[in-house]
């Protein structure tokens, strides 16, 4: 086991570096464009997946954990100009907290009921800020980031580094829920949530404590994004683009493991991105619609599903 | 094919990222003007619109031999009218696509996220129809098409239309989106300034539909004008409410800046309930605003519209597409130069002539002089496009220089 964990640390340093690597070997910007977006979605994915994936809560609020977490931002950044990592800290603790409400809702909201009031969440939490005028309210409001610190030479690629960085830790904290007592705990949850109950599982306490954790990575995802764009308005923030791109995602991926959001956000953020620049049109949101669809119908358990059975067939393949 | 085209599309992508993309193209290549467009989306009826105007730009251009004797090509991505997609989309267009030119997408909010960027490369940017986008980040190579000039302008005239007509008050009602609110609040600081008493005010929520209560209201009020800044669903309802209640007779002017009556579609099917409405607009077609080569662009502009399906008459944005090419055109062809910086400094210190008239650029790249109308609708009966084609249906009262009448008070009479 501690061999196994510190192998994933140390692939993660190599990530890490590789990552930093690129920035000084790849002079073309659009590349860490495209990829903090794609880095931004692998860690909405993976964070919505440790309630919906491993809890089966589906949460359709990711759009207001990222416009809290945007806004989080904005507003350290205007009212003390607060350094980026010092923002991304205060979305992770906003997000927790509003995690944790969140939470809360599970005690007499399950199934359906609890995704109508994770959209219910988004639209008074948008309408807050709309009527916010410190942050810019409904005009939006332009923000100057400030310049780029050392090592980096441009901020784009800092923040790529930043969003690789995040994803390693979402994905850290994912692995760690699944691995352990929690994510047992959460799959008694969705089997049945009762009998989990009945036979000493603290489910309140984990439904909140993956509520706070999924919550602070969606919110820290959020938070660079307003340095990215130098902007903000709620239309964009709290885009419902961002809760069904998530959940996509996760399906996509796969939900049972936490490699699973990761893929799917691969997946689909690289098709969305060439999507993008090639099609360019109504028809770049059919290709996705057509995507989702083939993926539920044809693959229930995601890419990592048919890995897996294409994996099996092979060894009994192999075997025979 | 389709797959075929997507699959070679993502491989160039995926080359380009990881920095293998081609040097720069031979300059003697073609001119390549590089944007991103809200094709889907809520912006998508404006942005399309705007497209068809610069299409036929580039293809008269093309025709009389291309810019500095290089042929125009457009390089166009959807946006999907939301400002998160914009920065990547403007890396691609100029790592990986190299495009020589920038036009902004058309309005504020795909825009805003481009101003520090292009201030960042030292680029020009040709703004698309957005507000006060350059207020915080002073870029000084950015000029907007728009004829907003001075941001005060548009609500000062409606106020001082009023005034001159007797309003002591006025009431207020903004929607709750960007454009809205920041006309509200200049209207509300002129109002002040003109010691005008705001005896009603109110912000709706974007989705409302239902306003015969806010109706009731600014009836109850007495106002002696009432200051709308609403979108086109909402002035849609709006209307059908005033129609339905009436604001009383004590209102002198109605509307201000209530976007959707510009639109084909709306005018179309609001017909009559819109006369006596004094509202904005960018460009009509009366005699005042008959200007070299504007009939010709209608011409072209309103076949093509058809063919793409987008806003059959397109007096609001096409024209204003078209400037910018004309923009480049003059600045290119006068300096003969593709350099950022020499054709910013052309465009800062000539004029440029274009379809919609001349255009002399502030300090803050916005129009020096606004040229926003405010016109009044009259004599529009239901269900006829064709009437909005010719003059007279909106009658010019601000500013003077198009002004084809004066206006009628009060509201009421002029909706007879």
């Amino acid at each position: 086991m501690s061999m196994r964990r510190h192998g994933f640390w140390i692939g993660a340093l190599c990530v890490l570096a590789l990552a930093y690597g690129l920035t000084l070997a790849i002079r073309n910007e659009y590349a860490f464009f495209a990829g903090f977006i794609i880095l931004q979605f692998i860690v909405l994915a993976t964070a919505w997946n440790i309630l919906g994936g491993y809890a089966g809560y589906v949460n359709f609020g990711t759009s207001a954990f990222f416009g809290i977490g945007v806004y989080t931002a904005i507003f350290l950044f205007k009212a003390l100009g607060a350094p980026l990592l010092v923002q991304m800290a205060g979305a992770a603790v906003m997000g927790a907290l509003l995690g944790f409400v969140t939470g809360l809702l599970t005690l007499r909201l399950h199934g359906i009921f609890f995704s109508i009031a994770t959209v219910a969440m988004t639209i008074i939490l948008e309408t807050l800020v709309i009527n916010w005028k410190y942050v810019g309210g409904a005009t939006g409001i332009q923000v100057l980031r400030p310049p780029v610190t050392e090592p980096f030479d441009s901020y784009i690629k800092m923040l790529f580094v930043i969003g690789v960085a995040l994803v390693i830790v979402a994905v850290a904290l994912s692995r760690h829920v699944q691995g352990s007592w929690i994510g047992r705990g959460l799959r008694a949850i969705r089997d049945d949530e009762t009998a989990a109950e009945c036979t000493g599982v603290p489910t309140l306490r984990l439904k909140l404590l993956a509520c706070s954790i999924s919550g602070a990575l969606m919110c820290a995802a959020g938070a660079p994004s307003a340095m990215y764009l130098q902007f903000a308005d709620t239309t964009s923030a709290f885009n419902l683009n961002y809760s069904v791109s998530a959940l996509a995602m996760s399906l996509i991926g796969g939900t049972s493991h936490w490699a699973g959001p990761v893929l799917g956000a691969i997946v689909l953020g690289v098709t969305q991105q060439a999507l993008t620049v090639t099609i360019s049109s109504e028809l770049n949101v059919l290709v996705l619609g057509v995507m989702l669809i083939l993926f539920v119908v044809g693959a229930p358990e995601g890419l990592l599903g048919l890995l897996r059975k294409g994996w099996a067939r092979l060894a009994r393949g192999g075997g025979s | 094919m389709k797959r075929l085209d997507l699959i070679k599309g993502a491989a160039a992508a995926a080359l380009a990222a990881i920095g293998l993309g081609m040097p720069a193209i031979a300059q003697q290549g073609p001119i390549k003007i590089g944007m991103s467009m809200p094709l889907t989306g809520g912006l998508a009826a404006g942005g399309k619109s705007s497209l068809v105007g610069i299409e036929v730009w580039r293809d008269d251009i093309n025709a009389k031999g291309g810019l500095l004797g290089r042929k125009v090509e457009l390089v166009v991505y959807d946006d999907k009218s939301s400002a998160s997609e914009t920065p990547a989309i403007y890396a691609k267009l100029l790592d990986v696509d190299k495009v020589d030119l920038l036009f902004a997408p058309y309005a504020t909010v795909p825009t805003a996220p481009l101003m520090p960027m292009v201030k960042q490369r030292g680029l020009l940017l040709i703004g698309n129809f957005s507000f006060q986008v350059n207020h915080t980040v002073k870029h000084d190579m950015w000029f907007n098409n728009a004829p907003w000039g001075p941001a005060d302008t548009w609500p000062r005239n409606f106020v001082d239309l009023g005034i001159k007509h007797g309003a002591k008050t006025i009431a207020i009602i903004a929607a709750d989106q960007e454009f809205a609110q920041n006309l509200a609040k200049i209207a509300k600081g002129i109002a002040a300034e003109k010691n005008i008493t705001v005896v009603y005010e109110q912000n709706y929520p974007p989705a409302t539909v239902e306003f015969s209560s806010m109706v009731r209201a600014i009836k109850a009020s007495k106002a002696d004008m009432v200051f709308v800044m609403s979108y086109p669903p909402d002035s849609v309802g709006l209307l059908r409410a005033v129609q339905e209640i009436g604001v009383g007779p004590s209102v002198k002017i109605f509307g201000g800046g209530m976007v959707g009556l510009q639109f084909s579609n709306i005018m179309e099917s609001m017909g009559s309930l819109m006369n006596g409405v004094v509202n904005y607009n960018s460009y009509l077609p009366e005699k005042s605003m008959d200007f070299p080569g504007a009939k010709a662009f209608f011409e072209k502009y309103q076949k093509r519209a058809v063919e793409a399906k987008v806003d059959p008459l397109g007096y609001y944005l096409a024209p204003f597409g078209y400037a910018m090419g004309q923009m480049v055109e003059q600045a290119a062809h006068a300096t003969k130069s593709l350099d950022h910086k020499t054709l910013a400094a052309y465009l800062r210190a000539n004029t440029i002539q274009s379809i919609v008239g001349p255009m002399e650029f502030a300090a803050d790249g916005e129009r020096k002089v606004s040229t926003t109308l405010l016109a009044q609708f009259r004599g529009v009966v239901d269900k006829n496009i064709e009437q909005f084609r010719q003059p007279g249906k909106q009658i010019i009262l601000l500013p003077e220089a198009f002004k084809t009448g004066d206006v009628v008070v009060p509201f009421e009479k002029a909706r007879q």
